[in-house]
């Protein structure tokens, strides 16, 4: 009993850092830039896809090829960022919502009929292995991914509080007008914001590969959690979209053994419900938005 | 042109033989016939009874409603390309005798695995053109309003939707093979081979497929002498199969039944290699049963046990077409597709019955059809006949195993053509 | 607030004369689906212009509603022989009565949580509809009983009857975002629209005006969703409570001009039109093709013409008014 109990919190944690990673983005880029990305998932599906092919074409193992996604996804950021986003940054709602959303839907079925809806599977030597201490099992590539995932954010956490523009990023996030006063140019800001996003959201792709498939419609699947945990963990709040997906993680993994194999979703959904009812700036607290 | 017409008249002369096969007469005689043959026509058409131009008969069409865009793309273009195939193979032997040689005109409709576009797709098949029969969908819910349709339209469909409902109220849907249920019952017997008391964790997405064929096993598990210790149903596309498999293991099962499409299963399988669980896996049909599914799992689809309405090793005539449609599409022919090649033969067996492109005498005669040799018997079993029910009375599935990267037939007995392995 | 022209008033009758003719000159069935799939389409997306155009409460979750009227006139139908008319307004009924908790959860949240929340509660119904079989056939959905030709039980032989059923829907639906337009409610729901917090602190009562035109929203959208299934004879979870329905009725009024009487009829007309040409040139060899293009023009407008067609169309008129000569 209580094996079963351990092994269902410890399958929750390790996808729950896959949910971290991708909500982390979401996160990001709405406390700095103010406005919620729709298409994250898609980016995640494009950093698989990437890794897929390298994959495939020059046998580097997926977890090896972050080195390339991240990069190339953080261009992609930037790019977006530039062109697309600062051009519907305003107080209407709107456009910001449907934009990032359109995204989504292109990048979406640009995948389908650029890669077919069939489905792109990596095999790594430990693809399907999993360390076994006790009764427990522990999955070699989610172990990996679960690793990795906390020494990013790890990582962002550091750069966010040590270096300048990390503080500017977070001074921007708190008051844009006070920031753009002291000097930091909103725009810069936002690039490096959505580029660090989409970097997070195409390593979670990459570290997804060795044990999920890439098809069209992998994004959708990850990202509904991701903006549960966005708004659990308090918009804006990077600590508390890593705490939130964890905690969703493991409610999800208990919910399907305790509760119904198909409850896992309705257990997440509830625990949203009766937080917002509670607590509607979620569990960090803040200002109302 | 004119080598078509001395074989048409021979045929029309003598033999009934769908094979296309002249008589053997001799050269002197087979021009004489033919020129008595010929001169008969030419005097009818004096008369005007039968127009000369009939020679090239009109063609009957044949409309098929497959998903080749959209979530469930990659079966539907399997399907397309084996209906094509299927027409080829009819029109290569003569076309539908009775009606002078007429050739069977395929027209494809996607219904892009939307229920709306199935509705509006149906009907414009069927009003836009004339329609003597139609096949399709694949998926049950798609089938579902593709029935509806061509039941108020008078129009008949044949499918190998394993959907029960379709064989509820209606009297232009025919389902040549095996039904939800009858899965089940398969699924229960194949576990039994492979252990002595079988403990069965059944897990299955909640949609229409997953569920009716669960349903089956609940109820039939106890008359088969099958514990099931867990019955689950799952939302499909989860992120992450762990929490899943945790389960099957905590129920004790040494069995695990999945009633799931693709996706889902690739994940169930590695991570219950990754878990180390030793289950005998019954991955049902569906996603089991397709290239894809190996293509996408490797090494550890081999063994794994599944169901299907159709096999490419059933019978000789399933091997032939399965070569050539490899040739084709470079993968085997896998259960949807090689079923509706049959279910092509079927609609031509009935139109040479009823002598008639119109749909409703299409309909009386697939209501009495009963085949037990040539491609319209491509079954398990060998045999096809309808019951009032749209049903056939032979219908039932039969258990495969992947061996080789291939699917092979392991069960019943009757219908086996490989062993069944124990893993 | 302006009257009525009679330019107006000649065109919108001259619009309306054909509207009512086109199926009895139009004679192709697969013309006739196409226009009923537009008016549709134009209905739903006139049903969330009211909260989401007026008001601007982005909800992209209105399938909840729309399969909620699906299922309440269904399950009367088949459980107790009740005629789907009077289903399709219980199904209203039931879908008013869910907006308030649903709307008193979701208002909690602002701007695109809210739209978040919404799409959540779409997704929990389905998943609700999917888990209880036993009330409502689960995931293997059912079909209507087959009644032939019983226009008391909305079901027609004839296509155009659709048509006009729906035709019927949508000018119920302009009717009263027209009214609603035109009176005090209207000027506060556009306040609410352009800044909740100023409008209340001049006094509107904001989450009452909410809560009412959420009513009406999900009301309208739910008389959808009984037509729907009446045409299609079909109803499961995934078919009723699709995203791509609560999408659709979003993305035509933001593409023919969010807030706009007429907005949501040409958005449709124009993405249902482009769809399919779409589908008759290019075949449906490409996947995915569709919604690639119908989201490149979303873009478009939400990059260049945030105020969608009817935005454009007014400009274009306002330049030419401007290009008369003579002013006084």
């Amino acid at each position: 009993m209580l094996e079963t109990v351990a092994q269902a919190v410890i399958n929750g944690l390790l996808i729950g850092g896959i949910y971290a990673l991708v909500s982390i983005g979401v996160t990001l880029i709405f406390g700095v830039v103010k406005i919620v990305n729709f298409a994250q998932g898609e980016f995640v599906m494009i950093g698989m896809y990437l890794s897929f092919y390298l994959a495939t074409q020059f046998g580097i193992d997926p977890i090896v090829s972050l080195v390339v996604t991240m990069p190339v996804l953080f261009v992609v950021g930037v790019l977006i960022q530039h062109f697309l986003i600062r051009r519907v940054l305003g107080p209407n709602d709107m456009p910001q919502i449907f934009l990032t959303f359109a995204l989504s839907l292109l990048l979406l079925n640009l995948a389908l009929m650029l890669f077919t809806a069939n489905y792109r599977t990596v095999h790594t030597s430990y693809s399907d292995e999993a360390f076994h201490l006790g009764g427990l099992y522990i999955p070699v590539a989610k172990l990996i991914a679960f690793a990795v995932a906390m020494m990013l954010s790890a990582a962002l956490w550091v750069f966010l509080h040590t270096t300048d523009l990390g503080k500017a990023m977070r001074a921007a996030s708190q008051n844009r007008d006070v920031a753009t006063l002291m000097g930091i140019n909103p725009n810069r800001v936002f690039c490096v914001a959505l580029g660090i996003a989409l970097a997070l959201a195409g390593a979670a792709g990459s570290l997804l590969m060795p044990f999920y498939s890439a098809y069209p419609f992998v994004g959708q699947v990850f990202v509904l959690m991701a903006f549960v945990a966005v708004v659990l963990g308090t918009l804006g709040n990077v600590m508390g979209a890593l705490i939130a997906s964890l905690m969703m993680g493991v409610a999800e993994s208990l919910g399907i053994q305790y509760v119904g194999a198909d409850s896992g979703l309705l257990v997440v959904f509830a625990m949203l419900l009766l937080t917002l009812a509670f607590k509607p700036n979620g569990l960090g607290g803040g200002r109302a938005r | 042109m004119t080598k078509d017409r001395q074989q048409s008249v021979l045929n029309n002369a003598g033999s009934n033989d769908a094979s296309g096969a002249t008589p053997i007469l001799s050269k002197r005689q087979s021009r004489r016939k033919f020129l008595l043959k010929a001169s008969g026509v030419v005097a009818a058409g004096a008369f005007g009874a039968v127009p000369l131009r009939g020679w090239a008969a009109d063609p009957v069409n044949i409309g098929a409603l497959y998903p080749t865009t959209g979530s469930m793309a990659q079966i539907g273009v399997g399907c397309v390309a084996a209906a094509k195939l299927a027409v080829e193979m009819i029109n290569e032997a003569g076309g539908i005798k009775s009606l002078g040689g007429a050739k069977l005109n395929l027209i494809l409709s996607d219904v892009q695995s939307d229920t709306t576009v199935t509705r509006t797709e149906t009907d414009r098949l069927i009003t836009g053109n004339k329609l003597s029969a139609v096949h399709g969908c694949f998926a049950s819910a798609l089938t579902l309003i593709a029935s509806e349709v061509c039941e108020r339209a008078k129009v008949p469909i044949i499918t190998g939707s394993s959907s029960d409902q379709l064989n509820k109220g209606r009297t232009y849907t025919f389902t040549p093979f095996a039904r939800a249920s009858q899965f089940a019952k398969a699924q229960l017997q194949m576990a039994k081979l492979v252990g002595d008391k079988p403990k069965v964790a059944v897990i299955f997405e909640n949609t229409a497929f997953g569920t009716s064929t669960s349903n089956g096993l609940k109820e039939l598990a106890p008359g088969e002498g099958v514990e099931i210790v867990m019955f689950e149903p799952y939302s499909a596309g989860f992120t992450d199969a762990s929490p899943l498999i945790n389960k099957v293991k905590a129920s004790g099962a040494n069995a695990l039944f999945s009633v799931s499409y693709l996706n889902d299963l690739i994940l169930i399988v590695r991570t219950v290699k990754q878990v180390g669980l030793d289950v005998a896996i019954n991955g049902g049909s569906g996603g089991f049963v397709i290239p894809d599914f190996y293509k996408n799992v490797g090494k550890l689809a081999e063994g794994l046990q599944g169901v299907a309405h159709w096999n490419h090793d059933m019978s000789d005539d399933a091997q032939k077409v399965n070569a050539e449609y490899k040739k084709r599409t470079g993968d085997f022919l896998f259960e949807y597709a090689g079923g509706l090649v049959a279910q092509t033969f079927m609609i031509a067996d009935a139109l040479e019955r009823a002598g008639s492109a119109d749909p409703q005498k299409v309909r009386e005669a697939l209501s009495t059809l009963d085949v037990s040799s040539g491609y319209a018997a491509m079954a398990p079993g060998g045999k096809v006949k309808f019951g009032p029910d749209g049903k056939n009375i032979y219908g039932h599935p039969v258990g495969v195993q992947w061996q080789n990267s291939d699917l092979a037939s392991v069960f019943p007995k009757e219908d086996a053509r490989a062993p069944l392995l124990k893993t | 607030m302006d009257k009525p022209n009679r330019l107006g008033l000649l065109s919108v009758a001259a619009l309306a004369a054909i509207v009512l003719v086109l199926p009895l000159v139009v004679k192709s069935s697969f013309a006739i689906d196409i226009f009923i799939r537009i008016l549709l389409f134009s209905f739903l997306g006139v049903a969330w212009n009211l909260m989401g155009g007026y008001a601007k409460q982005l909800s992209l979750g209105h399938a909840a509603y729309f399969g909620l009227g699906a299922y309440t006139s269904t399950l009367m139908q088949v459980n107790y022989g009740i005629s789907p008319w009077i289903g399709m307004i219980a199904g209203g009924v039931v879908a008013m009565l869910a907006s308030l908790p649903i709307g008193w959860l979701c208002f909690r949240l602002r701007g695109p949580y809210f739209t978040i929340a919404t799409i959540a509660t779409a997704q929990a119904l389905m998943l609700i509809f999917l888990k209880f079989r036993d009330f409502a056939w689960g995931a293997e959905g059912t079909t209507i009983p087959n009644l032939g030709n019983a226009p008391l039980m909305m079901q027609f032989e004839a296509k155009s009857a659709y048509y006009y059923v729906v035709l019927g829907l949508l000018a119920v639906g302009l009717a009263i975002t027209y009214a609603i337009e035109k009176s005090w409610m209207g000027y506060y729901l556009v306040a609410i629209g352009e800044d909740e917090d100023a409008a209340e602190a001049i006094g509107v009562n904001a989450p009452s005006m909410k809560r009412k035109i959420y009513m009406i929203s999900a009301f309208l959208t739910a008389l959808g969703g009984t037509f729907y299934t009446q045409y299609i004879y079909f109803i499961d979870p995934a078919t009723a409570f699709s995203f791509n329905i609560s999408i659709e009725a979003a993305l035509v009024s933001i593409v023919g001009g969010i807030g706009t009487l007429w907005g949501p009829v040409i958005g449709t007309i124009l993405l249902e039109t482009t769809s399919t040409l779409l589908q008759s040139w290019l075949g449906s060899s490409l996947g995915g093709l569709q919604l690639t293009v119908y989201s490149l023009i979303l873009m478009a407008v939400i990059l260049w013409r945030p105020t969608g067609l009817m935005g454009m169309l007014t400009e274009a008129y306002q330049r030419y008014l401007n290009r008369r000569p003579a002013r006084a």
